[in-house]
């Protein structure tokens, strides 16, 4: 009996390897090494799967962060894909918005761009402490909105949030200056000493401030008449 | 210009067979050289590539028309073979497109860029292709640039472009093109990379009044059979989130489906017959769901005829005995007598009877025209299930029946008719005319009778009592559970020809719809 697929014998499947393919698995690649240092973060930081937002669980996680993600070679892509992973329970166990914000952050601080932009628009979870000790020299864009605590400790880079923010942002910045196109929520620059916060749509409400200046819809609130600094 | 096709389908006529060997002989028809415009090569009409002569003619001063000619044939081939595949993916990737981009015309362009990617990388990595070959010569403006550039760096291959769109590039690049099950995600940030570029194009189409030309060809409704829009649509409709991302989509493709003559009720009626989104995925949702397929009624003749042998004994008529299995010999052991059995023929076909759907649309069902409504689709499904069989269907869509909130439909064949009828919304309170129902029930000889509601009608006394006067098959499907269904229950418990449904999970209601027909057309009435 012949053989019916004769004609194909000898035919082999030619599949060449493209540099796509070396460029999804370095990006692969980087991108366990990313999630194996939040993991890390997770591990020390939220054990119980609590974690308490106060000065010093922020500092300790900042530091944990910055250990996790020393020799990691990313770019600004790897972060926004580090974002989109942590809205996928295949890829991430868990999600806790406050380290998770701490991790992203020192990202953004040691990438090798000055300009880092976010694309997070589809984004379901929204992520608190994004912008959080923004160096001198960087600029972060945010497209989509984000969580709480955004921007705190900013020393002196340019955050904008190409969205709205939740409550306490800018609390604590030092230098530089938040943008936010949209709207804002309570205790706004809570504790800022300096900087600039800049709010394209409404402030809900503000924080006890030292120093700086916030701008509504391009009007001066602080300092103002009705607003003056705070002394702690 | 006028170009003399015969060296070109000389070509054409050695380059096919070959074409079609590297890709495992793909049931595609011949391709066909038509004169065609100088900027577009390829053009695929219901799966029948057409390539411009005019652009070969072009072309070939540039590079051999040979390999021209294979470099276009793997392109349209490699749609056929891997992306869009079919319909059904190029709806999905637009809708995921349209999502990113927030427009019509954007989001088909973005999908028709996207489609090109995942196709030429395909045929790049898995086939000997000379596409790479073919884009150093195709124009490389706007988005055409940016692509052109992105298939340097993703196929390692210099093709002339510049670097200047360096950052989207590298977004680009990191998309994974050929991993299928990833292409939603991936083509939303395809779009969303090329965003601006895409606006761009768009304002300059709008200032020149013609669309930007897409060298390897459109992809539209045209690139497709009407089975193929019709099948891809049924997909569409079972993998869609919600009856918002079906509408928005059918919306969006009315005028091309319509001009593709693509009409409600199915393919082919032709143009006049504007496209309900809504009632169109109750449609192709239904048809989603399996059909019981009647089965014909095996009867007894009553003839007997020789069946099989046995062995003759002793006291066994003569009449029976096979001679020419007996040797002509009369000796038992030896000589076999004919088993004789009773014949099977087919019965007299029983007709389908007709069905009467009564469907609840008070305030506090779900309105069909804004979310998916289960109890809808159910009787979608039953109309599906004795249309088919050539029954006939009425309706009677109700909500508070004596304030004029009702619509009759009578015992009617015409699928859009009872698709508008079951779709119909009142939302206001709960009362039937049951008038209305023995109106209808008149129509026809002992009619099926589907009831679905959550049974908080104000009359539920007087229904029980019709329902305890009628013999028709009855099956009422009510929605949740309550002092009144519990009534209704107690109610109609003593009549065998009613059937209860309490429902807990509405998404059950179709299965629990088709059950109970397929139960009905097992049994005589």
């Amino acid at each position: 009996m012949i053989n019916p697929f004769q004609e194909f014998k000898g035919r082999t499947s030619r599949r060449r390897e493209i540099p796509l393919d070396q460029i999804l698995r370095s990006k692969e690649e980087t991108l366990s090494r990313i999630l194996r240092g939040y993991e890390n973060l997770l591990k020390n930081e939220a054990k119980d799967l609590v974690w308490l937002m106060q000065y010093s669980t922020v500092i300790k996680a900042y530091t944990i962060a910055e250990e996790g993600i020393k020799g990691i070679e990313y770019t600004a892509e790897d972060i926004e894909e580090f974002c989109y992973a942590l809205d996928k329970t295949d890829q991430i166990p868990y999600l806790i918005t406050g380290p998770a914000g701490v991790y992203i952050s020192a990202l953004c601080n040691h990438a090798k761009e000055e300009e880092i932009v976010l694309r997070l628009q589809d984004l379901n979870v929204k992520i608190n402490l994004l912008g959080y000790r923004l160096p001198e020299g960087k600029r972060l864009v945010v497209e989509g909105n984000v969580g709480d605590f955004t921007g705190i400790g900013l020393d002196g880079g340019e955050l904008v949030i190409e969205g709205s923010a939740k409550n306490y942002t800018g609390a604590g910045m030092k230098r530089g200056k938040i943008v936010v196109k949209n709207n804002i929520g309570f205790n706004t620059g809570h504790g800022m000493t300096g900087g600039e916060i800049v709010v394209g749509g409404r402030i809900k409400g503000l924080g006890k401030i030292v120093g700086g200046k916030i701008y509504e819809r391009e009007h001066l609130i602080f300092p103002s008449e009705e607003m003056k600094p705070f002394f702690f | 210009m006028k170009v003399d096709l015969k060296p070109m389908e000389k070509i054409l006529q050695k380059v096919w067979p070959r074409a079609r060997e590297k890709h495992l002989y793909p049931q595609l028809p011949t391709p066909q050289l038509v004169e065609g415009g100088e900027e577009v090569a390829l053009d695929i009409k219901s799966k029948k590539l057409q390539i411009s002569a005019s652009f070969l003619e072009n072309i070939k001063v540039m590079m051999d028309p040979e390999e021209a000619v294979e470099a276009v044939l793997d392109h349209g081939i490699a749609h056929y073979m891997y992306c869009p595949w079919d319909f059904h993916t190029h709806l999905t990737l637009y809708s995921e497109a349209k999502k990113a981009l927030k427009d019509k015309k954007m989001a088909q362009k973005a999908t028709s860029y996207f489609l090109d990617v995942v196709a030429n990388t395909y045929c790049v990595k898995e086939r000997e292709t000379k596409l790479p070959e073919l884009y150093r010569r195709l124009p490389k403006e706007g988005v055409q640039g940016v692509l052109a550039s992105l298939y340097q760096k993703i196929w390692g291959v210099d093709l002339g472009a510049d670097e200047e769109h360096e950052e989207k590039v590298r977004r680009l690049a990191r998309i994974p093109y050929l991993e299928k099950r990833r292409w939603r995600e991936s083509i939303k940030k395809f779009a969303k990379v090329i965003e601006d570029l895409l606006e761009e194009e768009l304002k300059a189409e709008q200032g020149q009044d013609r669309k930007a030309p897409n060298p390897l060809g459109e992809h539209s409704l045209d690139n497709y059979s009407l089975e193929e829009i019709d099948r891809g649509l049924r997909n569409f409709a079972s993998t869609v989130q919600d009856l918002q991302e079906f509408k928005e989509t059918v919306e969006d493709l009315k005028e091309e489906l319509n001009e593709r003559g693509y009409a409600m009720g199915g393919m082919g009626r032709g143009e006049g017959n504007p496209i309900d989104a809504d009632l169109l995925y109750y449609m192709k949702l239904a048809e989603n769901y399996t059909l019981p397929i009647r089965k014909l009624p095996m009867e007894k003749s009553g003839d007997l005829h020789p069946h099989s042998h046995s062995p003759w004994e002793v006291g066994k008529p003569f009449q029976d005995i096979d001679p020419w299995t007996s040797f002509g010999k009369i000796m038992p052991g030896l000589t076999q007598t004919w088993v004789r059995r009773e014949g099977e023929v087919y019965g007299e076909m029983e007709s389908t009877p007709d069905c009467l759907i009564i469907i609840d649309s008070s305030g506090s069902m779900t309105n069909p025209r804004e979310r998916l409504s289960y109890a809808v689709l159910g009787a979608a499904c039953a109309c599906n299930a004795y249309l088919k069989n050539e029954a006939r269907v009425a309706v009677y869509n109700f909500s508070d029946a004596f304030r004029g909130n009702k619509l009759l439909l009578e015992f009617s064949r015409q699928r859009e008719a009872i698709y508008r009828a079951i779709c119909r919304y009142f939302g206001g309170g709960t009362a039937l005319d049951l008038e209305d129902v023995a109106y209808l029930l008149r129509q026809a000889d002992h009619p099926d009778i589907f009831i679905i509601t959550d049974m908080q009608i104000t009359n539920l006394e007087k229904l029980i009592e019709f329902f305890s006067g009628i013999e028709n098959r009855v099956t009422a499907v009510h929605l949740g559970h309550n002092v009144h269904t519990v009534r209704f229950r107690e109610g109609l418990k003593k009549k065998r020809n009613i059937s209860l449904f309490p429902v807990r999970e509405k998404e059950d209601i179709p299965k629990i719809v088709l059950g109970k027909i397929r139960e009905y057309w097992a049994s005589p009435l």
